[in-house]
């Protein structure tokens, strides 16, 4: 690289008035002003959660469509409530986050070759892209339109096979395969 | 020199050589199934055909020789319409189960399906499924992902000379199969998974443990005997899964023996030593790296300045590299100038292993009796280095005066399985031991200092076979925790600034360690059959 190519710059030189920072402040305080009088005027309108969700309001009224919401993971069962997953590793490929773990076992059923011995998706590290969603060619990673969760560690946050599967029970009313 | 044109690109080929290997040494990718550069050619599976100007009909260019002035079309309609037929053909049977294929990501099939197939089947009846078969004690067959190429067979018939495998019926009941009550089990018996393009056969093994497109490779050697086979580490986080072999023309070829191919297991032994320890008033205890190794360095010291020049040894194992034998040896002889330096134990198994082709009688594959794989090196590094030399077995006997003399030493071990010999060198039981292993043994655990070691796998270095080939290696996982390379540990014991570095010291050793050349990460040149399409 050459000297020319090198641009240099230097922190702008603050004026007097500016080095108070009265000004700036008060423009602050204006748009804070500005919203108070603009939602006790019925302009703006604050959703109270968690007793109001976006989720039941309409979408002119500030709602949110559940419908292609990613939220948290889910492992689909098959018919006969086994773990549909078949190991095979394309959603932690295709993960750009690394958040998924697997580790892979002869599976102890007749008609599957291969099952996931361990499944563990760290909640925290996932971007909710959904690329493990269209990777998989069992249908058997989903993401759900269930957002609020919580723990109190990062090590809840790990989801394992057995949480994962009981995110399927508790979702799959709502949300059928 | 014959010259070929191959769709427009002018090859020079070697004389009677055939039209695909002259391709794959120009880089030329032409599919393929059944033909092996090492083993014979039966034109089996028919996706090589192209077509040759003057000649009507698509002919197999894994069995035509080459003819000066050749015109070769292997993109031409005809061609590509007997590509897509034949991968068609194939795929009529093989069932869609890569997801949970171990050779998905390196499979033929699965690549050139890609490149030459269609993406829809026609077939509208069932699949015929097989059942899997249990064909050895480290191999499993499936049948159904089996494409006939024959090269599993062709393997036992002409290299390993065993002939388990052979193929069972014909037309679309054809399979392989072994006899009864004679299972795959030579001590070759695994390369048929390498060489096998889709997932029939698998090794036992690596079932299921990783994806293929997750391992890393590092250029290794082998370890566990003289021969020097060039392996590649394959590695994903710390974790070595698997070994594959190297291909090198002049060593090992395109294989590998089974002892080779499992021997990284004792590198995730779960018995490896990772506490360094000392002894104090008569008990070891666990200590701090740095502190044991100043324990080692201040006990050899004083050790020296009681007794005089002639009093220590350093028991050079034929598990370390050169560089490390170089470095170990150096530190002893400048604390004392009269070191007794001896090699290790060399454990053998009798007589070498020789595998014939029975047609021709040609000697296929070799494996060393003698189960080290440094022993040579060592010898040569120790001979380089002049002074009081001993071998083992006089070690062991310590009858001549200078070998009475001595009162402790540097004893390295780093074998991958038990290594004392049954007659224990008096020297071991008495007097200061300081040792460097990565199993524990009875001495590991009554020595005074213990410095816990890397495997191979965990280091860079260089090794000497039996033929007085020096191969370099490099290192594929971390040593695990508590453990350092020899190589650290010597630079710190002579006061030298920074990591080991294994190139570093093979040129400070001089010829003929200076001019080993490494393996090539940029152009690692792959055996003949995988180049790329």
């Amino acid at each position: 690289m050459k000297d020319s190519d090198v641009i240099v710059l230097e922190e702008p030189k603050l004026s007097l008035g500016d080095q108070f920072y009265i000004p700036q402040v008060l423009n602050g305080l204006g748009t804070t002003m500005k919203h108070m009088f603009r939602v006790l005027g019925g302009k703006d309108r604050v959703v109270q959660y968690p007793e109001e969700k976006r989720e039941d309001l309409a979408i002119e009224k500030g709602g949110m469509l559940t419908r292609t919401y990613r939220g948290v993971h889910r492992l689909n069962k098959d018919e006969e409530g086994r773990v549909k997953c078949v190991a095979c590793f394309m959603c932690s490929t295709a993960c750009p986050a690394r958040c998924i773990h697997i580790e892979a076992d002869e599976s102890p059923w007749a008609d599957r070759e291969k099952y996931p011995a361990k499944f563990d998706i760290d909640e925290l590290r996932c971007i909710y892209c959904g690329m493990c969603e269209e990777a998989c060619p069992v249908d058997a990673i989903e993401l759900t339109h269930v957002y609020d969760i919580v723990g109190l560690t990062r090590q809840e946050m790990i989801f394992d096979k057995s949480k994962l599967l009981q995110v399927y029970d508790e979702t799959v009313k709502n949300e059928p395969m | 020199m014959p010259k070929i044109t191959v769709d427009g690109k002018v090859i020079e080929a070697k004389d009677r050589q055939m039209v695909l290997q002259a391709c794959l040494d120009a880089g030329v990718a032409l599919p393929q199934y059944c033909y092996h550069p090492g083993l014979s050619i039966p034109a089996s599976c028919r996706i090589c055909l192209v077509e040759v100007e003057g000649i009507p009909k698509l002919v197999p260019s894994c069995q035509t020789p080459v003819r000066d002035g050749m015109v070769v079309y292997s993109k031409s309609s005809k061609a590509i319409a007997n590509q897509k037929a034949v991968m068609e053909y194939l795929l009529i049977n093989h069932p869609l189960d890569c997801p949970v294929c171990d050779q998905a990501g390196e499979c033929y099939l699965q690549d050139y399906s890609y490149e030459y197939g269609r993406s829809q089947s026609r077939f509208e009846e069932d699949k015929q499924k097989k059942p899997k078969k249990d064909v050895g004690e480290n191999i499993l067959l499936y049948n159904d992902r089996c494409i006939m190429c024959t090269r599993c067979v062709r393997f036992t018939r002409e290299v390993s000379g065993t002939s388990e495998l052979y193929v069972d019926g014909r037309g679309s009941k054809e399979e392989i199969d072994i006899f009864p009550g004679k299972p795959l089990n030579n001590k070759l018996a695994s390369n048929v998974v390498d060489l096998c393009p889709v997932g029939a056969l698998l090794d036992k093994d690596f079932l299921f443990k990783q994806r293929v497109w997750l391992l890393k490779q590092a250029p290794s050697i082998s370890p566990v005997d003289a021969g020097g086979e060039n392996i590649f580490l394959e590695y994903n986080e710390g974790i070595i899964y698997r070994i594959k072999p190297r291909y090198n023309a002049e060593v090992n070829t395109w294989w590998i023996s089974d002892d080779t191919r499992y021997s990284y297991k004792a590198v995730h032994s779960e018995n490896r030593l990772t506490k360094p320890m000392r002894t104090q008033y008569g008990t070891q205890v666990e200590t701090d790296y740095a502190g044991a190794i100043e324990h080692a360095d201040s006990a050899l010291k004083e050790l020296v300045k009681t007794n005089g020049a002639g009093s220590t040894y350093a028991m050079l194992s034929p598990m370390m590299a050169n560089e490390e034998a170089y470095l170990l040896a150096t530190y002893i002889r400048s604390i004392d100038p009269q070191a007794v330096l001896v090699l290790g134990p060399t454990p053998s198994s009798g007589a070498d292993e020789v595998f014939k082709n029975p047609a021709n009688g040609k000697v296929t594959f070799t494996i060393k009796a003698e189960k080290v794989p440094n022993a040579a090196g060592i010898r040569r590094v120790i001979e380089k280095l002049g002074g009081p030399k001993a071998t083992f077995e006089d070690f062991t006997k310590a009858e001549s005066a200078e070998l009475k003399k001595l009162k402790g030493g540097w004893i390295v071990g780093g074998y991958l399985s038990a290594w004392l010999p049954t007659e224990v060198p008096a020297l071991f039981k008495k007097g200061l031991r300081i040792v460097q292993d990565i199993l524990p043994t009875s001495l590991s655990g009554s020595c005074d200092v213990l410095l816990p070691a890397a495997a191979w796998a965990e280091k860079d270095g260089s090794w000497e076979n039996f033929a007085g080939k020096i191969q370099p290696f490099l290192a594929a996982v971390p040593p695990p925790d508590g453990a350092r390379r020899e190589g650290d540990v010597y630079y710190k014991l002579l006061g030298r600034t920074g990591m080991y570095n294994a190139e570093d010291v093979r040129g400070e050793m001089g010829e003929p360690f200076a001019q080993i050349p490494l393996p090539d990460l940029e152009t690692l040149a792959p055996a003949p059959e995988f180049i790329e399409l």
